[in-house]
């Protein structure tokens, strides 16, 4: 079918997005014609300024618009004890349930041969250097309950281990091979509470 | 159990189709490529949501079609359950009740059906997957768990490859990573195994008395689990895996000069001893085709005992391919008590009384007719 160039652009935008097919993109793209001025001026502006004006936490890669980010700087968190997640978005279920009050380390995925991402690929390397330069106790290692979660919670474990330092996995009450961020808030407190000893 | 009615779309050459069956024995009778096979795996499908014929999901939509639908009301416990498998570029989904299942492992066992074709004759002489996969299969529709752990396995053992492909190359050099992967395929493995063993004791536990009747008395049958480690059926999961734990230890070397896992359930195989002699190389045609036949029967009676009800027979061409006293063994194991569907060219070449109770159900290029 045939559409003016700025339409079929707008629909090949929206296609980009995850869960949205070629039906979807249509609509959706005759929908912000109807929007009223101003309201696709800021949607716009939003998108643009989300993408310019986040970068990651350098330390703990979480995503963030200052610097090292918010809970990085809050002093009043327990900086003893480090909850490694796979994905910024697990940081953001995690804090709606207000359980916990330590600080966060986001890996940004997990370890995979067969896709060939390794240790090094992920965000492990800068987990090491900051067990050495904060006093940190414990990890709580909450990546996903699939296989490749359950690894890197693994590896991260064993390679922590010397240290001394202790480590704990959260599993309990959570989906199997489900996605953190599909757990809902009373599951994730109870995998909290149920952490256990790796 | 039975199946009270199939509905088709897309499915192979039927593009459309609505049947009821008989709750006891059903005939398909066709030439050659009209359908018969596609009818009995389009069953077999809805039990398992996957074809015994190919790995490729694809090929069982129609050519040109976007889609193939296999809907199915069975009958279960006095329950009338309707089943749903839908097949697509997309992937599949399966629903049972209605409800779409994300787990196949909770789909899987709703429709227990046990399928006996001509290449399931080769049981004994085909290779060990073969085997394998039959232990898979059987034991997953009884124990629908297993097909979760055995997929937990499978994903498993295809990162451990990958790595092992990689120190292998000289890609990476740490090992930490191997240890954390064979932990977790030790974990995987040593519960897959402990299972088979419980599965291979039920299925001597049936096997034996059916094929010592079908060789009238003079064989004996034994058969015997050939796992990949030493380890003895008793063993429980702990034993188990300090066995893999000092086996992979040992083979760690090997398994990176090969770059691939060199044990575990996948590497494992099943062997049949009849009279003491190994069936496979010492055993005639006929003695193969019996121990194929035995385990088979003892599959309905085994699931009848583990699952509570009968499961549906599926006899795709086979009953052509067995003699006539084999043939009336066959038939009154099942007599009266399973649904089955038996597929024939010729339906002149099948001689027993339960044909007197059946419905015959005639296919011509992808139509049925009652
Ligand atoms: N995806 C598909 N779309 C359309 N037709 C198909 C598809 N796959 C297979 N067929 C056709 O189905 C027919 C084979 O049917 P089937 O295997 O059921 O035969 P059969 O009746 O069992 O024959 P035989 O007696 O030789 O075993 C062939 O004509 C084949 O071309
Ligand atoms: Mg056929
Ligand atoms: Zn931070």
């Amino acid at each position: 079918m045939y559409y003016p160039e700025p339409i079929s652009k707008l629909i090949d935008s929206f296609t980009k997005l995850p869960g949205i097919g070629p039906k979807t993109a249509v609509r959706l793209a005759f929908f912000v014609l109807n929007m009223k001025d101003d309201d696709v001026l800021d949607f716009a502006k939003s998108l643009v300024n989300a993408k310019r004006e986040l970068t990651h936490c350098s330390t703990c890669g979480h995503i963030t618009d200052q610097d090292p980010c918010a809970i990085c700087q809050d002093t009043s968190r327990d900086g003893s004890i480090i909850c490694v997640v796979q994905d910024p978005k697990d940081v953001i279920a995690m804090e709606k349930m207000k359980e916990f009050n330590g600080k966060y380390h986001v890996l940004h995925g997990a370890i995979s041969p067969m896709d060939g991402i390794g240790p090094e690929d992920i965000n492990v390397p800068d987990l090491i250097s900051r067990l050495k330069d904060e006093e940190v106790e414990e990890l709580v290692l909450a990546t996903n309950p699939n296989i490749e979660g359950e690894a890197t919670a693994m590896y991260i474990s064993r390679l922590v281990k010397p240290s001394g330092i202790k480590t704990s996995r959260i599993a309990h009450g959570l989906p199997v091979g489900g996605d953190l961020e599909y757990a809902d808030e009373v599951t994730l407190s109870k995998a909290l509470e149920g952490r256990r000893d790796l | 159990m039975n199946i009270e009615q199939l509905q088709l779309k897309n499915y192979r050459n039927y593009e459309m189709l609505d049947i009821s069956f008989n709750d006891r024995l059903n005939v398909i009778i066709g030439e050659n490529a009209q359908g018969k096979t596609n009818l009995m795996e389009a069953i077999y499908v809805l039990a398992f949501s996957k074809s015994h014929r190919t790995p490729r999901e694809k090929e069982l939509v129609q050519w040109e079609r976007e889609y193939a639908k296999i809907e199915g009301r069975i009958t279960k416990r006095n329950q009338t359950i309707p089943l749903e498998v839908m097949l697509s570029a997309k992937g599949k989904k399966a629903k049972l009740n209605r409800v779409e299942q994300r787990k196949l492992s909770n789909y899987i066992g709703a429709l227990n059906v046990v399928m006996f074709a001509p290449e399931h004759l080769s049981l004994v002489k085909g290779p060990p997957q073969t085997r394998r996969r039959f232990i898979d299969m059987e034991l997953g529709q009884i124990q629908p768990t297993y097909i979760y752990h055995l997929g937990q396995y499978q994903k498993v053992l295809k990162q451990r490859n990958h790595l092992l492909k990689q120190l292998q190359r000289r890609q990476i050099q740490d090992k930490t990573m191997l240890a954390v992967l064979t932990d977790q395929l030790i974990q995987h493995a040593s519960l897959l195994l402990e299972r088979r063993f419980v599965f291979l004791d039920l299925l001597r536990q049936w096997t034996t008395p059916v094929h010592h009747s079908i060789s009238h008395g003079t064989e004996r049958l034994e058969i015997r689990y050939a796992p990949t480690i030493e380890v003895s059926e008793s063993a429980n999961k702990e034993k188990i895996e300090s066995m893999y734990t000092t086996k992979f230890h040992e083979l760690q070397k090997k398994e990176i000069e090969r770059g691939t896992t060199l044990i575990g359930p996948h590497r494992d195989d099943m062997t049949f001893y009849v009279n003491r002699k190994n069936v496979q190389t010492y055993g005639s045609q006929g003695q193969q085709r019996t121990v194929a036949l035995s385990v088979k029967l003892a599959e309905i009676d085994l699931i009848q005992s583990e699952v509570g009800e009968y499961p549906v027979l599926l006899l795709d061409d086979v009953l052509s391919e067995l003699d006539d006293q084999r043939q009336s063994h066959l038939l009154d194991t099942i007599k009266g008590k399973v649904q089955t569907f038996v597929s024939t060219t010729n339906i002149n070449g099948i001689h027993h009384e339960t044909l007197r109770e059946a419905q015959l159900f005639r296919v011509e290029n992808g139509t049925v007719d009652t």
